[in-house]
């Protein structure tokens, strides 16, 4: 467990002289409670949304904090466990007493989390985790996501496949909910737009944590589709990439679509042996929005951190700024007036302009697709040409979602 | 036939890989009794000195060769002499609850001294690119891990067949009383055994690194190979691991080419159907 709290020795130390001019230090704070992974083999996942929600924390609090009063957030480790996580928002909620709740990488972690969400009565933002059930089926009145899910993503990236001209599509995804219900959603919005489109019936699904593509590498090379359709992620798509390239898998005359393949963490670790020329997605890229909240953001990240800032990260700060405007809007702290506001509530984030859709309460928010490029400027690759996809264009109607909200 | 050689290429590579770790395995329960749960982070140790060797200092692959396996194993003489020596006599469900918590102290270290982020290291040159075989295209590094692995293999069956320290390690596996009275530094040998099967699995490490993400995730993936190769090969036995990872690498290569909605639950299959048939594995012997 990690607590910041900006500059409070600085301000006790300044003391009395200070105290008109920081107004915010006087105040009890804000809490906000956040439940990520920070330990095991995917940890880079929560330290990326720790930096980005610390950085939105520092700020507001040196800009006066939020009704007069400074933020503190509190991190729980989810260890990648719905259970582990259910027992860390108890203990924000109830010991802590922290008055909003932010977090949640994993689909398996959220659809076990959900659920208890109105037993605590505690407005909470998913800012990864991108199963469509929380805000579908399992949806309820306290859980919002600021984040792009897996049909915002997916819809893109049959968008690009459709104009790609491609015809006959296979995949290689992980063996898991996310890899299924990726291709799922793949097939069923490019048939949309194509009705002529193709799907193999043996696409391939390798375990996570798989050290050795080689097959399924082979398998797509042998088959030849017109395009495919990668979803792994993370450390596997690491792996994948680079055997894939040894075998000449990105020379072939099919076109590849990697769905998170312009993660930060991946191009990163990559660096200059990310093939260019291929289509690649991400749920925020940095290079990418133009207006002055991400230049500001950008900038600050760089300056803290070394390193450009990731979606998560990106994701984790602006569900803090979220939780700003939803505490001014409501003018108060109260839980229920947080929640409404939170509500339909529309609020300049460095990705986008997010509203907050009523009836299933989630962000109406795009992914970024573009074509690896090489970048002298950077360690990472750019994306050139780059899109930005219009939440409304993505995202499927409420009606589609399952959420029974109403409003 | 492209396929084929495709598929069989791929479990070569795949095999001998494991047989490197899963021979380290054996060793140190071969002669301390000792079932090594943080094997796999000593292999992801050794992928991170490498990482440290070739891609923060910029030395050459083949220093980080020699260098990261006496890093490793360097490691590996602290932890036995701090911990491990204390536990021999006892049960193997205490070595075991005790190597689970030096694999997350080694897991914690390496994401405290290393961070979170995902690396690459690449190939030495010369040992890039791609060659062509029946039409199947194979990268040359896995030329060389085939090499390193009947190297290890054949490097260890010379050591303990044929040298005074090897006999003196298989010495002290058979009896240690008797290997005592004959004047025998058993607590000196154990050491050196940990040692040596930790240094191959940094070893294993250090091999895989241009091949594999080196991240914090290799080292629990690579474990659980491992014990499958062993649970199939039989624990503690030296041909066991070869044949034992040979077995799972071709599940592997095979497998994922031609059942591949099958690819997650073969291994347990070969796995149970080993047990079911021979439950100490196929060359395998009793725990004791």
């Amino acid at each position: 467990m990690t607590k910041l709290r900006a500059k409070p020795v600085l301000a006790s130390v300044l003391g009395l002289g200070l105290a008109a001019a920081a107004p915010a230090q006087a105040q009890e704070p804000i809490e906000i409670g956040a439940i990520y992974i920070l330990s095991g083999v995917v940890s880079t996942y929560g330290e990326f949304a720790q930096n980005g929600a610390n950085l939105a924390v520092e700020e507001i609090n040196e800009n006066g904090g939020v009704l007069g009063r400074p933020l503190e957030i509190t991190f729980e480790d989810s260890q990648l466990q719905a259970q582990t996580a259910i027992q860390a928002m108890r203990k924000l909620v109830y010991q802590d007493q922290v008055d909003v709740l932010m977090g949640l990488d994993s689909s398996g972690v959220a659809t076990g989390v959900v659920p208890v969400v109105p037993e605590l009565q505690t407005p909470f933002i998913i800012t990864h985790a991108a199963t469509p059930d929380a805000t579908g089926k399992l949806c309820n009145e306290w859980t919002y996501r600021i984040s792009v899910n897996i049909n915002q993503n997916v819809k893109a990236a049959a968008i690009m496949a459709d104009e790609s001209g491609a015809q006959s599509w296979t995949t290689v995804g992980p063996d898991y909910a996310f890899g299924h219900q990726s291709w799922e959603f793949f097939q069923k919005y490019l048939s949309e737009l194509n009705p002529e489109a193709t799907f193999s019936g043996s696409p391939s699904f390798p375990s996570l944590g798989t050290e050795d593509f080689t097959p399924f590498i082979n398998t797509v090379i042998d088959a030849q589709p017109d395009g495919v359709f990668l979803s792994i992620w993370g450390g596997d798509l690491v792996n994948f990439t680079r055997q894939a390239t040894d075998l000449g898998f990105f020379e072939q005359d099919f076109e590849v679509i990697m769905s998170l393949g312009a993660a930060t963490e991946v191009l990163h670790a990559l660096g200059d042996q990310m093939p260019t020329g291929i289509t690649v997605g991400t749920r925020y890229w940095y290079d990418g929005p133009e207006n002055a909240v991400n230049d500001a953001f950008v900038k600050a990240y760089r300056e803290a951190y070394g390193k450009v800032p990731s979606y998560n990260a990106q994701n984790a700060y602006a569900a803090v700024y979220a939780y700003k405007n939803a505490i001014e809007k409501a003018g108060s702290v109260d839980k229920a007036a947080i929640r409404k506001a939170l509500s339909g509530m529309t609020f300049q984030a460095p990705m986008d302009e997010v509203h907050f859709r009523k009836g299933d309460n989630q962000a109406v928010v795009g992914p970024v697709y573009g074509v690896t490029a090489e970048n002298p400027d950077e360690e990472i690759r750019k994306l050139e040409p780059m899109r930005i996809f219009d939440g409304a264009s993505v995202t499927p109607p409420v009606s589609e979602t399952g959420c029974k909200l109403g409003g | 036939m492209q396929t084929f050689v495709a598929a069989l290429l791929n479990s070569l590579d795949l095999g001998i890989l494991l047989f490197v770790i899963a021979v380290g395995l054996n060793i140190i329960f071969g002669v301390l009794n000792v079932i090594n749960f943080a094997h796999g982070a000593l292999y992801m140790l050794g992928a991170y000195c490498a990482y440290t060797a070739i891609g923060l200092l910029g030395l050459p692959f083949w220093l980080a060769l020699v260098a990261a396996p006496l890093v490793v194993a360097a490691v590996a003489v602290v932890l036995e002499r701090l911990m491990l020596h204390r536990i021999y006599d006892r049960s193997i469900t205490d070595s075991l609850l005790l190597t689970f918590a030096l694999l997350l102290i080694i897991d914690e270290s390496v994401r405290w001294i290393w961070g979170t982020s995902i690396h690459i290291v690449d190939p030495p040159v010369g040992l890039r690119g791609t060659f062509t075989v029946f039409g199947a295209q194979h990268p040359v590094y896995s030329l060389f891990v085939m090499a390193m692995g009947v190297l290890v293999g054949v490097g260890l069956w010379l050591f303990f067949t044929r040298t005074r320290a090897g006999k003196v390690m298989r010495a002290a596996a058979s009896d240690r009383k008797m290997s005592r009275l004959v004047g025998i530094n058993v607590p000196l040998v154990f050491t050196g055994v940990f040692a040596l099967g930790a240094g191959i699995a940094g070893l294993g490490g250090v091999v895989a690194a241009p091949m594999r993400a080196i991240g914090p995730a290799m080292g629990a993936n690579i474990i659980v190979e491992s014990f499958i190769v062993v649970v199939i090969g039989g624990l503690g036995s030296f041909p066991g691991a070869f044949l034992g990872a040979l077995i799972l690498g071709a599940i592997h290569g095979f497998g994922s080419r031609f059942l591949p909605d099958l690819n997650l639950v073969l291994p347990f299959i070969g796995m149970a159907v080993v047990l079911l048939l021979k439950p100490h594995g196929l060359m395998g012997r009793p725990a004791t």
